[in-house]
């Protein structure tokens, strides 16, 4: 599908017969108001994402503004949320049944775990709007929880546990490759810890970034936190190395990585206070606007695992794209959401953060306007390593292609249990062996409750 | 005893009585009995928050909590925050109202900064003291490295027992301009007769202080003590927005707890379990502060 025939559909947004009744009578009843109610005719959507920088701020008003003019009457409210903030509040918007029309750029694992609780209306009429034929194959699979039904879709992708590297400070120390192994990386990160540069900004709060990487971690070192058919697989060897290596991290990382999340962690590698760091691919417009400096040497390769037998995991959040059930205006909405992906607004989106949400349909990653980019084209490599991992990637909603998808994902990340495993092994030094048992009693009870 | 028949006159007095009072009832039961009645009832159930259906449980919500370890951890973390922030918040504001009551040529301008922490949103003053935490760029770890009391950064929020102190300390500096108010204010009201009374006696500037000035506050005190134990039991924001509770459950207080079941996990009926437990914690305050208000009524 071109880029005029998405502009088409969206342009005529069909309103139903009662909606156009009811739109009647209640322009009816303002024109007998005051005048200065009339401006409710508008139709006004609301539009929920954790990802608000200014830039990508910048590129959601483009697109709102296109669409508002495509669409008279209706009128498009951007609203923030924070990764750690969304559960929260979305948990109050649906229970007082105030939601927004479209959520956007939260984990997949979020997705399922509303569509399983029947908060959510079905994607399918965006998807079929988009193009199915648009995106990556298989790219839509995680959201297909009940057969045919897809309970949202993805607005990109992203490699979320790059592992980010400073090639001066490396070469200063004398070492000739970036880790591959757990052991190689924590040898770099003593070698460049020095003049007040720390290894690594690994978090140890207690919030999803923390859960995020010990998940990873787990995975790295060969294990999984469930099996295939979703029965409790914490308690392995894999996750005792996960934890000891998290533990031997500590002495590598700030002292106030104890209270770190994504934005405190990124500014750390950023601003030159680590030598290393994980994130996704915002690291490169971020080093690029705030240390440039430090631009010419920043790379990024997957993080290193236990050994070199076992192979790397990539956390793919899924950056998704959902419609609450609640919501107003229907069919304005999913005329909003399939416009999101339309070209122009689309790779102005993406290239707000080059290489940290990637694109999700493929007719967009080989679109020449979305290759046309300075960051892109400086870390082309980089992005291909990105690119390539979270193609490959995984969350705890789908650890594997063997598993099932976990439609408690959501809950268990947002519980907190994983990072309070974190902190009681590391902060408080308790035993990993009972630690490691209460996590897995803790989500057990999430997965029966 | 044969009942007095009423006159029309005075039914209609009583009737009017009646309808005068309704308002104040219905709001009344509008935004005290019935939430107070609906956490009850919620805490009755196992409540999925974002669809707001479960199942009756009865009473096993308040088996469940008083069994639990972490009901009690919160609660002693409560009582800790509690009594360390008001006890600063008193010392503090006490100190400093007495120094606004001198005669000092800047004390118009002082008496107007020092409310500047206790006017200043929550969220804001948790950002600025998050930055002077700050463990790379922050002051408070400059100066101490600067001083040389430690060669490394301090980690203020994120280890025991300083995430504890630090939460406590800044809930201290954000909370007591409201002591120094009220002191302030109990202060000017002192007759000058009775310092001037204990000088001719000999008492020097303590004796002053511990005879004269104490046992005058001691009802103002008394108030404040109760209605700032109130607001700092109940105290959100500044925790959650500092430490979010952690590390671990370090500086989880009830009401994070309340938060956390509501929100996190998503089990609205144990989180109003928590919180009407809470609520009886605090009634506790409530009516030793209604007592003593009532007291000094009559």
């Amino acid at each position: 599908m071109t880029h005029a025939t998405i502009s088409d559909r969206i342009r005529n947004v069909k309103i139903s017969r009662r909606a156009a009744l009811a739109g009647m009578g209640a322009s009816a009843a303002m024109m007998a108001g005051p005048s200065q109610l009339r401006a409710q005719d508008t139709t006004t959507l609301r539009w929920w994402s954790p990802q608000s920088s200014p830039e990508q701020l910048s590129a959601y008003n483009f697109q709102i503004k296109k669409f508002e003019e495509m669409n008279p009457g209706i009128k498009v409210v951007f609203e923030k949320t924070s990764d750690e903030g969304y559960q929260p509040q979305l948990a109050a918007a649906f229970a007082s049944g105030e939601v927004p029309n479209i959520v956007t750029h939260l984990p997949s694992f979020a997705v399922s775990d509303y569509w399983s609780n029947g908060l959510l209306e079905p994607f399918n009429d965006v998807i079929a709007a988009v193009g199915p034929e648009k995106y990556y194959d298989g790219a839509n699979a995680i959201y297909e929880i009940d057969k045919g039904q897809f309970a949202g879709s993805g607005i990109g992708n992203s490699a979320a546990n790059m592992l980010w590297l400073r090639k001066d400070l490396l070469q200063e120390a004398n070492i000739d490759k970036a880790p591959e192994t757990w052991d190689e990386l924590r040898s770099a990160c003593k070698a460049m810890q020095k003049g007040g540069i720390y290894g690594a900004p690994l978090p140890y709060a207690k919030n999803s970034m923390t859960t995020l990487t010990i998940i990873g971690f787990i995975h790295l070192a060969g294990g999984q936190v469930f099996s295939p058919d979703l029965d409790m697989a914490l308690d392995s060897q894999a996750t005792r190395d996960a934890l000891e290596f998290y533990r031997s991290m500590r002495e590598l990382c700030p002292p106030g990585a104890t209270n770190y999340s994504w934005g405190e962690s990124l500014t750390a590698f950023v601003s030159g206070a680590t030598a290393t760091g994980i994130y996704t691919g915002r690291a490169l417009i971020n080093v690029n606007k705030q240390n440039p400096p430090i631009a010419d040497h920043v790379t990024c390769v997957t993080y290193p695992t236990i050994s070199k037998d076992v192979a790397s995991w990539t956390f793919n959040d899924f950056p998704s794209m959902f419609i609450p059930k609640a919501a107003k205006n229907m069919e304005a909405t999913k005329a909003f959401a399939a416009f999101l992906y339309d070209p122009e607004g689309y790779i102005q989106q993406l290239h707000a953060a080059p290489g940290h949400v990637l694109p999700v349909l493929k007719t967009i990653a080989q679109d020449s306007r979305y290759q046309d980019n300075d960051i892109i084209k400086k870390y082309s490599s980089e992005v291909e390593t990105m690119s390539a991992a979270a193609a490959a990637g995984h969350n705890l909603g789908w650890e594997t292609p063997k598993h099932k998808p976990n439609v408690k994902a959501g809950a268990i990340v947002g519980s907190g249990v994983f990072a309070e495993m974190v902190q009681r092994v590391v902060l408080n030094n308790d035993n990993i062996d009972t630690v490691i048992g209460d996590t897995a009693k803790a989500i057990e009870g999430i997965m029966k409750g | 005893m044969t009942q007095q028949q009423k006159t029309p006159l005075e039914r209609q007095y009583g009737l009017l009585g009646v309808m005068l009072i309704a308002p104040t009832v219905l709001v009344f039961c509008a935004v005290i009995v019935y939430p107070l009645v609906s956490a009850i009832y919620l805490s009755l159930f196992s409540i999925y928050t974002p669809t707001l259906k479960g199942d009756w449980v009865g009473l096993d919500n308040y088996a469940e909590l008083l069994s639990g370890s972490e009901f009690w951890s919160s609660l002693w973390n409560n009582i800790i925050w509690t009594v360390g922030t008001l006890t600063l918040q008193i010392v503090f504001g006490v100190g400093m109202a007495l120094l606004l009551h001198q005669n000092l040529w800047f004390r118009s301008l002082a008496r107007s900064l020092i409310l500047f922490p206790y006017f200043v949103s929550t969220v804001v003053a948790v950002l600025v003291w998050r930055w002077l935490f700050n463990d790379l760029y922050g002051i408070l770890n400059h100066l101490v490295i600067f001083s040389g009391l430690s060669e490394m950064p301090l980690d203020w929020l994120g280890s025991m027992p300083n995430a504890m102190l630090s939460v406590i300390f800044v809930g201290a500096w954000k909370y007591f301009p409201f002591v120094v108010i009220a002191v302030l204010a109990r202060l000017q009201t002192i007759p000058e007769q009775l310092y001037e009374a204990a000088r001719i006696d000999g008492a020097g500037p303590i004796s002053r202080f511990i005879d004269v000035t104490l046992p005058q506050l001691r009802d103002v005190l008394v108030v404040i003590i109760m209605l700032r134990a109130i607001w700092d039991f109940k105290e959100f924001d500044l925790i959650y927005l500092l430490t979010g509770g952690g590390p671990v459950i370090s500086t989880q207080t009830l009401p994070l707890l309340v938060y956390k079941e509501a929100f996190a996990l998503n089990r609205m009926g144990m989180a109003s379990a928590y919180a009407v437990v809470m609520m009886a914690i605090m009634l506790v305050f409530m009516i030793a502060y209604i007592r003593r208000t009532g007291r000094a009524d009559s």
